[in-house]
Parts: structure tokens; sequence; C-alpha cells
């Protein structure tokens, strides 16, 4: 996984996040729209045949007061909690 | 606790099983579902070298089908990019088997032992060492460990009423699992996919149930459905975890 930032402002962001797929991407954009603060979150990919960009970029924008950062930070601390509650579930009941 | 995650198994054997995630988000559970299938690695064969070959059938043909045999990965003694050794030396008349192949580690070997890889006839032979590596099914579908792997929604079945006296006894055909109205959970094909087999003469209303998803998941025998699963929400988790990392620097 490697972090690129494109564009960032107080209330903005746009990061490359090149080595991902669908697979997480959809999962962090689930989790950023559950995140209290983010007004806004996608992400764009490319398939390979295309020739231009292929790396999945994340968009999300803010409310006032809270970084984009750091709801991408809270977002993936979310993902780690519901796949670990996943987890423990599931070991419970098998 | 971020999400009231509750699981039941319907069915279950070892390489195969059918369960009942609620509290899930359905990009969770597509997330679980990718997961299982491109991001959790198994032993597969992708080296070889030929002693001999007097057999029908090119090397590289051979190569192919020697790839995907399906062989047992236990994930907790190896790192991916980790290879093992094994070797097939098989002389006609008969038919060479994944049974035949010898490992260097009992931990990873063929999960079946009647895969036919070619067959022999008089003075044919085939000799062979191979490499497996571990590595994901995003690298090559012979590394994919789940081979059947999806979910649907689970659906709610409701009596609204009777049926009219004259209706045609039609078929209502529904495939996965059902809810009941006393919340029993019953799997579709013990009434052989027909709600009018379960419910005779009855009106029917069907819903989906909202955040509960019935996966059906079955392995290739590199290792158990728990296995499968735990690793795939695991392989979520590291991902989340790195990110937050790199996020915080």
């Amino acid at each position: 996984m490697e972090l690129r930032v494109i564009e960032k402002t107080d209330a903005e962001l746009r990061m490359e996040i090149a080595g991902e797929d669908h697979t997480f991407m959809n999962v962090l954009k689930g989790a950023l729209l559950e995140t209290p603060g983010v007004t806004a979150a996608t992400y764009d990919m490319n398939p390979e045949q295309s020739g231009g960009q292929t790396e999945p970029i994340l968009s999300i924008k803010t409310e006032e007061g809270t970084d984009p950062l750091d709801a991408v930070g809270d977002a993936s601390r979310r993902v780690q909690d519901l796949a670990d509650d996943f987890v423990t579930a599931f070991d419970a009941a098998a | 606790m971020v999400a009231d995650f509750e699981v039941e198994f319907i069915e279950r054997d070892d390489r195969n099983a059918r369960f009942l995630v609620r509290g899930a988000s359905p990009a969770f559970a597509n997330g679980i579902r990718r997961a299982m299938i491109a991001d959790v690695p198994t032993f597969s064969i992708d080296t070889v070298r030929f002693v001999e070959n007097s057999s029908v059938m090119f090397d590289e043909m051979i190569g192919l089908r020697l790839g995907l045999v399906p062989l047992t990965t236990p994930l907790d003694d190896f790192e991916v990019g980790e290879t093992v050794t094994l070797a097939l030396d098989v002389e006609g008349p008969g038919t060479a088997y994944s049974g035949d192949i010898e490992t260097s580690d009992d931990l990873v070997e063929p999960a079946d032992d009647n895969i036919p890889i070619i067959e022999l006839k008089e003075q044919q032979r085939i000799e062979l060492e191979a490499d497996a590596v571990l590595d994901t099914g995003r690298e090559h579908a012979k590394h994919q460990g789940g081979v059947a792997v999806g979910y649907r929604h689970l659906q709610r079945v409701e009596v609204v009423g009777d049926a009219g006296e004259f209706d045609e006894g039609e078929p209502n055909i529904l495939r996965g699992v059902i809810e009941t109205e006393d919340g029993e959970l019953v799997a579709t094909d013990e009434f052989d996919h027909d709600l009018a087999e379960r419910y005779p003469g009855k009106e029917l209303a069907v819903h989906d149930v909202p955040g509960a998803f019935v996966f059906h998941v079955e392995t290739d025998g590199s290792f158990s459905v728990e296995e499968l699963v735990t690793r795939a929400a695991e392989s979520i988790g590291a991902r989340a975890a790195e990110l937050e990392t790199k996020v915080a620097v």
C-alpha cells in the first residue's frame, strides 16, 4: 500500500492508494461515510486496460473542524474494529 | 463493539458451509467475499523440472494440470512466497493421480488423492520435481482457496392469507435460505425450492431482510471454511491497520 496525496485542503482530500482494489476501497468508503464529520466520500478506479490512472483514488470532503486525513484514520480504525468483531462473532458460532 | 454481528451456521462441514451474518453492511459483506476469493493464499505448483516425460502431452500441459491440484496449506507455518518441493514418478500402463505426488513436507500434500493427471500407456513414463509456492488468487486463479464463495440476502416469508379457492397451484420458486414467521431458518432445498410445497394454499409475502447475508462458502480443500473466512476478515483488518499507521505519519 503506497499513499500519494494529490490535493489537500482543510476540508478536502484526494489521495492515491496504490496497490489496493475494490476489496478494500469499498469497505473503506463505506466506513468513511459512517464516520462523523465526513460529508462525502468516494473512490475512483479504472480497469487495467484503460491505460491511464489505474490505481484507486480516494476523494473525501469533510465538515469544518475535521481534518480529512484524521477522518481516514478514524475510518481505518473502524474497519479494523469491524473485522475484529466479525472474527469474534464468527468464532463464537463456529 | 462497533457493530453487532450475529453469525449462525445453517449447513456445515469441512469444505462446505452456509452461514448467516446479521448486522453487516453490503460493503463489508462484499469485502469479505472478495478477500476470500483473491486474498487468502494457498499453495500451488508453479515450477516443474522434468526428468522424463514420454507421455503423449507436452511438459507445459502437464505443468498446467499439476498447478490445478489443490494442496493443503497450513497458513500458520508459511509466508507468502515460500516454496515446498514435490515429486511425481509414475510408469505406464496406468494413470498418474494426484495421490502419487510425493511431498518433502507432510504439511503440504495434495488435498485429494483421486485427481487424474495423465493416462500413461505401455512404455510411457513421467518423472518430475516441482516447486509449490504460496501465493494469492489475485496472482493466479490456481491459488484461490475459495472455489465457490457468494452470498444472498436472507428472505423472510410471511403468510398473508389464503390463496383463492380456484387459483392455479403454480410453483413459487425461491433459492437460498428463508426465515419463517417463527424466526426459524430453513434452507430452500428442504422443500425443493418451492414455497408452494411448504405453504400449500397460502398467499405469501417475501421480503429481503436488511443487513442479513447468507454466505455460501466452499473451499478447494487447502484449508477449512473457518480458516478461509477468518483469514479473509483478518486481511481486511490488516490493510486498514496499515492505512491507519501510514495516515498518522
